[in-house]
């Protein structure tokens, strides 16, 4: 990855959207924990990243007009072998510049294939209460039922305890279908991200959706940050 | 501006601008609360035609009235309002009630400006004023109804701060407080909040207000909510403050491209925010005043723990229901307190907890001996107690108010119910009701809610 992010020799005043691959390059570099992953721009780079990252893989479409990526059959997931990655890649850039109008492409990003609960947390700059910090679960739980918790920023360590316990899904996270759920793992991400909005105020939204918890860890899947 | 709101609240003489003999006139309203309403200091009507007022000598301006007037009520016009706030700020008067509206709260720009001018000669002069577009306070604490609605000096005076964003709020909590007998410090709505707002009054009630016990808070919107969420945080744990906020229904941020944004609904972060900050939120104008009343009367709680007693199983049961509801758990009484209750009650009803006292409702001692045991429980942290009237037990409401008149203060809250046809147990409810740690709610369901958020707000306090 280049050394220096797009973002940071533009001019400041513009408004800036970071998705995929650049929005985690920016979140690493910022110390999160991010799934492996790098932009490919042809087949073969993809098929040289995807084994350097390690099988299996999931190849997901870059570009900046494309804002809901699995919606669009932008994204494949469980790829075991060279064959599927390149059978994918093409997969993808063939839907993508088979639908009108014409968009930009940076490439496929492939990458490492996310394991564990889904967690979705945003922060957002609310013109009443400056910026806020949301939590909530991945798939149906955060959208169709509304059940997200906010904070203001910056927040302290209960807040982190309490925005998880009163989730109406709380049970869910507390007794998962399959293994366990590290919550105090959840609560210093938490924390992490509180303390780089309160660095960065140039972040006017962000949205870290899936992240990826389990017994041990927790990971960044995907990202979009605006900046201004 | 802080350290003036406590001599606003405790006028030793107050002036009414555009005080009236016209009922159709707010100033003649606000002459007779302050008349009618035990006020003991001096009162100066101010009236351009110069007569008696409520019985009293009128003055034709506000520079007429004597020099150490201490607040002002000017319920005028408004364009009238910056000419009398000039002559206020001259006459070193300690604060303002502007009851006038016609403010930043219309549609007609005019209204800003005129809030503006009305915030510059304020600043100039460092006057406190409450309101514009307020119907004013009421101190029980001091004795000074100082608003334009006299039936709210019939207020028990008490513990309870009743702070509010609507006036017409104030009136219905107020108006609930009088019916539930909720004892109130202060009643107050801060109308357009020209320079005193919630996190001022609330560093009032806090710091310099020792009668407030508690601090209820009826909110709609604030354009910078972080300077009362802040100010309540500096504060947390020192007093309870509970938030009923308006305005559930607001969406998110349709625009946003982001999910974050989308979901994030004006009221969702309230709600977060209020936690946050150590705000307790209830959800209904009668659970404000529940809560209010219970946290001002009864002792704190110290655990989650809670014993039902009731004369008829069924309220029993739905307390029970109502009790877990409100994140409280039924006690399990201890091997002693459970020989207590089995000596009293014969084995034909359920002894444990919730106890269906059936067998003796009628005999008003064995129910105070099983009271006593329950609170003297060890793992019993609060007591629910339910009394619905029957013919043969009419005599219990009397028997529990001398009961309680002889005793101790409860050393953990005992809320209960007492319901029966009006005019039977008026006089005992009266007599009993927040005393000695004990309050009085209406039905099983909201004294469950009231003894939960006793222990919510303990949870906040942190």
């Amino acid at each position: 990855m280049e050394s220096k992010l797009a973002w940071e020799v533009e001019d400041m005043n513009m408004e800036r959207l970071l998705l995929g691959v650049e929005a985690l390059a920016f979140l690493e570099k910022k110390g999160f924990p991010v799934l492996k992953s790098s932009l490919a721009r042809d087949e073969n780079e993809a098929v040289s990243v995807a084994s350097k990252i390690g099988f299996p893989v999931a190849l997901k479409i870059s570009s900046p007009d494309v804002v809901h990526k699995t919606e669009t059959g932008g994204v494949v997931v469980s790829l075991k072998d060279e064959g599927e990655v390149r059978r994918a890649f093409k997969e993808i850039v063939d839907v993508f510049t088979a639908n009108p109008p014409a968009k930009r492409l940076d490439g496929v990003m492939v990458q490492e294939l996310g394991k564990g609960f889904e967690l979705i947390i945003g922060t957002r700059k609310d013109p009443q209460f400056g910026p806020v910090l949301m939590f909530g679960l991945g798939g149906i739980f955060a959208e169709a039922m509304n059940d997200v918790a906010f904070r203001l920023i910056p927040i302290e360590a209960w807040d982190a305890k309490e925005m998880i316990e009163e989730l109406k899904s709380y049970a869910v996270l507390k007794n998962p279908r399959k293994g366990t759920i590290d919550l105090p793992t959840i609560e210093k991400f938490l924390l992490q991200v509180s303390r780089l909005l309160e660095k960065h105020a140039e972040i006017q939204e962000m949205d870290l959706n899936p992240v990826f918890v389990t017994s041990k860890d927790i990971e960044i899947c995907d990202a979009r940050i605006r900046i201004v | 501006m802080n350290r003036k709101l406590k001599e606003v609240f405790s006028p030793e003489s107050v002036t009414v601008v555009g005080a009236s003999n016209s009922p159709d006139k707010l100033g003649y309203h606000v002459m007779k609360s302050l008349v009618q309403g035990n006020y003991r200091g001096r009162i100066f009507p101010v009236n351009p035609k110069g007569e008696m007022i409520w019985g009293l000598r009128s003055y034709t301006s506000l520079r007429e009235t004597p020099d150490d007037v201490d607040l002002a009520v000017i319920a005028v016009p408004a364009s009238f309002v910056p000419g009398i706030l000039h002559q206020c700020g001259q006459k070193r008067l300690k604060g303002v009630v502007l009851i006038t509206a016609g403010f930043r709260e219309i549609e007609d720009v005019k209204g800003e400006a005129l809030e503006k001018e009305i915030g510059r000669i304020a600043e100039q002069y460092e006057l406190p004023i409450i309101g514009p577009n307020t119907f004013g306070f009421v101190n029980q604490t001091f004795g000074v109804n100082a608003s334009f609605t006299p039936e709210l000096s019939l207020m028990k005076k008490g513990g309870v701060a009743l702070i509010s964003q609507s006036g017409g709020m104030c009136h219905l909590c107020g108006f609930l407080a009088i019916e539930q007998r909720m004892g109130v410090s202060k009643l107050m709505s801060l109308g357009n909040r020209l320079n005193v707002g919630f996190p001022e009054i609330l560093k009032h009630l806090v710091e310099e207000d020792e009668a407030t016990t508690v601090i209820a808070l009826y909110i709609e919107g604030l354009d910078e909510p972080r300077g009362l969420l802040d100010a309540a945080a500096s504060l947390r744990g020192r007093k309870p403050v509970i938030a009923y906020k308006a305005g559930k229904s607001e969406k998110g941020d349709s625009a946003s491209r982001f999910h974050t944004g989308s979901l994030a609904g004006n009221y969702k972060i309230w709600k977060g925010a209020l936690r946050q900050a150590g705000i307790l939120e209830v959800t209904s104008s009668e659970e404000l005043v529940d809560t209010a009343k219970v946290f001002d009367a009864c002792p704190p709680i110290k655990g989650a723990h809670i014993a039902v007693l009731s004369g008829q199983a069924g309220p029993g049961m739905i307390a029970a229901d109502a009790v877990e509801e409100a994140g409280l758990k039924l006690s399990r009484f201890a091997p002693g307190t459970q020989d207590r209750i089995n000596r009293i009650l014969p084995p034909i009803a359920i002894r444990t907890n919730p106890v269906d006292m059936g067998p003796t409702w009628y005999n008003a001692k064995n129910i105070l001996d099983i009271l006593e045991a329950v609170i003297e429980d060890e793992g019993t942290h609060g007591v629910i107690f339910l009394a619905v009237f029957a013919s043969a037990n009419v005599n219990l409401a009397k028997e529990m108010e001398e009961y309680i008149k002889g005793i101790a203060p409860f050393e953990k809250p005992v809320i209960a119910c007492f319901t029966a046809p009006p005019g039977i147990w008026d006089d005992e409810i009266k007599g009993m009701d927040a005393k000695k740690g004990f309050a009085i709610i209406p039905t099983p369901e909201r004294a469950a809610k009231a003894m939960g958020n006793l222990w919510k707000a303990n949870l906040l306090g942190r």
